[in-house]
């Protein structure tokens, strides 16, 4: 089965004479190689050898996908970029250069293309990139939609992605970044870093929640990072206040928005996590919902804190350290807080509670269990009462 | 709020805050992390509107207070101006006490403290023995001041000895003051504060620092949260006076993340006293510039010994240097950096109010003014403790803690933390100062005093400190990072009945090894629990080792727990409790322990009541059932 068949079948997308791919280049044997490897995979392809001849194919044949070169004599490859997704925001771009600058391929980015290729290019990237264009086409087509290919990423992702979608959705992050003042960073080693970034993440976070919502999720925790940086004022000695921060909204120190510390603060990333694994107070692993602190303070421990930890970890079948695997409680045990004369102290979400009897912890677990329901912590709860 | 530009200023706003509170009858409730663990919210709420509601409003100020000491019997409300004292306070008792007490002026003796000894109510908080012996100095303001209103600390004085000290002295009679009243820092060194000033105030390089160490990390010690959360202006304005004695306009007070409420207070009264110009720009119109910048650590132990304290502001790993330059000299970014307890910093203003001479008048000769304990453990009162140096442990133990609670036999108190060692019954009459206490083979520390009666393993105890210490250790000096790794196994194998003879020579050996090849403190001093312990009761070491026993009945693998039929009688309290329901009613209505289920948490025996105490501890090794 060639791989045209392949994105076609069962998606009500029609064979209708048109062309599915405009290739736009001055070099004569980029174009040719092109329009052969896209042929011998069952792509119909038509070539231009300049911007102008290129703006008037794509309009007599409706492709479904066009390659630029950004080179070009007369028309930019820019220009013909931007007339291209004024006249049909849903046609797919790709770009192709042999000039792969920061600057060139933000700006193709931000003005809609969706992919990026480095002369010179294998023929099996050249097919990757244009059968995925090929699916971003389809929905487009489906519902006509006059929006940009590249939907603007506040938009809900409905459908769960797959891998490769999820590459693309890293290229678009990028696009975010820029619009996060993204600036003189390598931008290829970014481009590759974020392309397995997104995955990793897109396969951690989708075994809690639907997929599609991880590359945005992670574009918003960057933002609410950022605005713990900016308080205060990139200040590199900030950092643990800066960490502290990130675990009080996250709850643990998720990886990505550790590496947007390093790259927001200069600070190369080893040092961070030595600071994330020095201090006891910072979680390199996503603890549960409910966190349950148990003193282990001198004055505590003289008091049967020790009995205390016991109960609590046969009562939840979790160690200290650990959390349970429905991430519903997390158990530590703490070293001092100072609550010498209550000993000893068991805190649930920051309400402490003086020698608690086994019904107590029972029903501190039951009660949490109830918040996690409602979607309250345990203080809340407590509270409402 | 307006800025104070000038001292008059000062005064204009403390004597009208005077006269708005003049006649007016005052409720202060302990609001603090202990009180609020009993529910003093919902008391502080009640009393707000009870007030409201019997019409009382405008005639009475109600005050959410920090800790006054006596955490265990929080919440408290103290009634002003007769000095009333109700303790233990619920919401539902707070309806009487707005009609009667304030209202009509009776006492509700019910909720007066009683006198354990002699059942007698004792109306005033002075006439409770728990702070007969004790001086207040430091403590004792806590108890008028609103935790979030730097009003009320103006109104009972508060900045009057910065305004003293920026207008009336120089610099350099403000150091001479302080190093004339040889004040010892309190956070564990006891080394002269005057001196580290004059240091930092003599050692080249601007700009200089000064810190606050609020990094009390010592387990078992919390009069800085209590200081913090109660009267933090008192921290600021000895602050501000070292910062001008020293030529410092910038300080950072390092607070632990583990208390939240003392960082919430702190960071209001940072912001008010900045609204009243006495932080920032030209305060009181002296000229004299300061601010200040809150750290939280992040949970480690070592943070708190000053050059890693430092190396964290500066947003590293805190870990320590080697001090052959003093952080005096270099500290914060190599800028001379003096650095302060948090109670030392809040002995500055009293100092500089009273003189040298009175500071001097209390205490002994080398250790002067007044120290707060933190009496913990296995003790009848439990509470923060402020007494002159030269007390005895007798008289904080007995007088003040009301000694052992259910009729236990008095076995050691456990001074200065990890760092520190224990002090036996013959040691009891040890005059508690900085000096005398190292004699004894322990330390002043930080203020912690963990009391322990005969039901407190020391073989445990030994091993408690040494896991601390083996999880805290920073790991930059291989001796006390491995040497203490293997000390604990050594004190694993004991506490699990698996000691071999020589355990304990080849710990002391050990011990000797890493204080003498640490780095910092936390190093050199890491081995004084274990040492001590083996000093004073190697009996119950051997008792391990020799006998598989734990005498104390502490160590699991040693013990087991057994219900004894015959005075079992029936409550099933145990079963109710026991985590695991290890715990099971026979035929004849008498409760039995399943040992294969039993994780040995020590519940059925704490809850078995007292005319049962059916439950019986027996060594593992000779249980007979």
């Amino acid at each position: 089965m060639c791989a045209r068949e392949q994105i076609t079948q069962g998606s009500g997308f029609q064979e209708s004479g048109m062309t599915d791919v405009v290739v736009i280049d001055d070099e004569e044997s980029i174009c040719e190689g092109c329009r052969q490897t896209l042929e011998t995979e069952g792509f119909r392809a038509e070539i231009a050898r300049n911007g102008a001849e290129g703006l008037k194919l794509v309009e007599r044949s409706h492709p479904k996908v066009v390659l630029v070169d950004l080179k070009m004599p007369g028309m930019s490859g820019m220009e013909v970029l931007a007339d291209i997704s004024e006249y049909d925001p849903s046609i797919v771009t790709i770009v192709i250069t042999g000039y792969g600058s920061i600057d060139s391929a933000v700006e193709t980015m931000k003005i809609g293309a969706s992919d990026f290729l480095t002369k010179p290019f294998a023929p099996e990237r050249l097919l990757e990139s244009v059968k995925r264009g090929m699916e971003l086409a389809k929905p487009a087509e489906e519902a006509e939609v006059t929006e940009r290919v590249v939907k603007p990423l506040e938009a809900p992702e409905k459908a769960p992605l797959n891998e490769q979608s999820v590459v693309l959705k890293g290229l678009e992050v990028l696009g975010q970044y820029y619009s996060l003042g993204f600036k003189e960073r390598q931008f290829f080693d970014e481009l590759r870093s974020l392309e397995s970034e997104a995955k990793y993440h897109a396969d951690r976070l989708g075994q809690v929640k639907e997929k599609g919502h991880a590359v945005l999720d992670i574009v918003r925790d960057l933002r609410l990072v950022d605005s713990i940086i900016q308080r205060y004022a990139y200040k590199k000695n900030a950092l643990i206040q800066i960490l502290l921060d990130i675990q009080m909204k996250f709850n643990w120190l998720p990886r990505h928005c550790l590496e947007w510390v390093s790259t927001r603060l200069n600070i190369p990333r080893t040092n961070i996590y030595t600071v994330a694994n020095f201090y006891e107070a910072l979680s390199l692993e996503p603890r549960g919902a409910h966190l349950i602190q148990i003193c282990t303070g001198t004055a505590c421990h003289v008091r049967g804190a020790a009995g205390l930890v016991d109960r609590v970890s046969s009562i939840l079948g979790i160690k200290p350290g650990q959390t349970d695997s429905e991430q519903l409680f997390t158990l530590e045990t703490v070293h001092c807080l100072g609550c010498c004369a209550l000993g000893p102290v068991i805190v649930v979400d920051g309400e402490y509670c003086s020698n608690p009897s086994t019904k107590q912890i029972r029903e501190i677990a039951a009660l949490c269990e109830v918040s996690c329901e409602k979607g309250e912590n345990y203080a809340q709860v407590e509270l409402g009462r | 709020m307006p800025r104070l530009n000038s001292v008059a200023d000062l005064e204009k706003l403390k004597k009208n805050l005077l006269d708005q509170s003049k006649d007016k009858k005052i409720v202060s409730i302990t609001n603090g992390t202990d009180g609020r663990t009993h529910h003093s919210q919902d008391v502080l709420r009640a009393f707000t509107d009870e007030i409201q509601r019997q019409g009382l409003s405008g005639k009475v100020i109600v005050k959410s207070t920090g800790c006054h000491g006596f955490c265990q019997k929080e919440p408290c409300a103290i009634i002003l101006p007769q000095e009333i004292c109700y303790v233990s306070l619920k919401p539902e008792d707070v309806p009487e006490v707005v009609s009667e007490t304030l209202v009509k002026g009776k006492l509700i003796e019910r909720l007066l403290y009683e006198d354990p000894n002699n059942s007698a109510r004792i109306t005033k908080e002075s006439g409770i023995s728990f702070y007969n012996l004790q001086s207040r100095i430091v403590l004792g303001n806590n108890r008028f001041i609103d935790m979030e209103n730097i009003d009320d600390y103006i109104a009972i004085g508060g900045y009057a000895a910065l305004s003293k000290a920026f207008l009336q002295m120089t610099p350099k009679q403000v150091l001479d003051e302080v190093k004339e009243a040889n004040l010892r820092g309190r956070g564990g060194g006891g080394f002269p504060a005057g001196r580290k000033w004059e240091t930092t105030r003599n050692a080249a390089g601007e700009p200089k620092y000064v810190i606050v160490n609020a990094d009390e990390g010592d387990p078992g010690a919390y009069m800085d949260r209590s200081l913090l959360e109660g009267n933090p202006h008192s921290v600021l304005e000895g602050l501000l006076i070292g910062a001008y004695a020293i030529g410092s306009h910038e300080g950072y007070i390092y607070v632990r993340e583990e208390y939240p409420l003392a960082l919430e207070n702190t960071e209001i009264a940072i912001e008010s006293a900045r609204q009243y110009g006495l932080l920032g720009e030209n305060i009181l119109g002296s000229g004299f510039d300061f601010d200040v910048t809150i750290h939280r650590g992040a949970g480690a132990f070592v943070s708190g010994e000053s050059s890693a304290l430092m190396s964290a502001i500066e947003g590293r790993v805190g870990e320590p240097r080697p001090k052959y330059i003093h952080t005096s000299v270099k500290g914060l970014w190599d800028k001379p950096t003096c650095l302060n307890n948090v109670e030392t910093w809040a002995n500055v203003p009293f100092i500089i109010n009273k003189g040298s001479d009175w500071f001097k008048s209390i205490g002994t000769e080398n250790s002067k003014g007044t120290k707060i304990f933190s009496l913990v453990g296995k003790i009848n009162n439990t509470g923060l403790v402020e007494v002159p140096m030269g007390i005895t442990l007798r008289e904080i133990v007995y007088d003040i803690g009301g000694g052992i609670p259910n009729g236990k036999k008095f076995k050691a108190v456990q001074t200065g933390g990890p760092s520190g060692g224990v002090l036996p019954e013959n040691m009891l009459d040890v005059h508690v100062d900085f000096d005398e206490l190292t004699k004894a083979g322990s330390m002043m520390g930080s203020g912690g005093m963990i009391v322990m009666d005969e039901n407190t393993c020391m073989v445990d105890t030994a091993r408690y400190y040494t896991e601390f210490l083996a999880q805290e250790s920073c790991g930059k000096c291989v001796p006390c990072r491995e040497g203490l790794r293997q000390m604990l196994r050594i004190l694993d194998n004991i506490t699990n009945g698996e000691g071999e003879e020589g355990d304990i020579e080849l710990l002391e050996e050990l011990s000797e090894f890493i204080q003498g090849a640490s780095l910092c403190a936390l190093g050199q001093t890491a081995p004084n629990p274990v040492l001590s312990t083996i000093k004073h009761f190697r009996d119950e070491y051997e008792a391990h080792i020799k006998e598989t026993r734990c005498p104390a009945g502490v160590c699991k693998a040693l013990i087991s727990y057994y219900i004894d039929p015959d005075k079992c009688l029936g409550c099933g309290q145990c079963a109710k409790n026991c985590p695991t329901d290890a715990i099971s009613k026979t035929e004849d209505k008498t409760y039995v322990i399943d040992r294969e289920n039993c994780i040995k948490c020590g519940i059925c025996l704490t809850v078995c009541p007292d005319k049962a105490k059916a439950v019986v501890l027996q060594d593992a090794l000779y249980a007979r059932y």
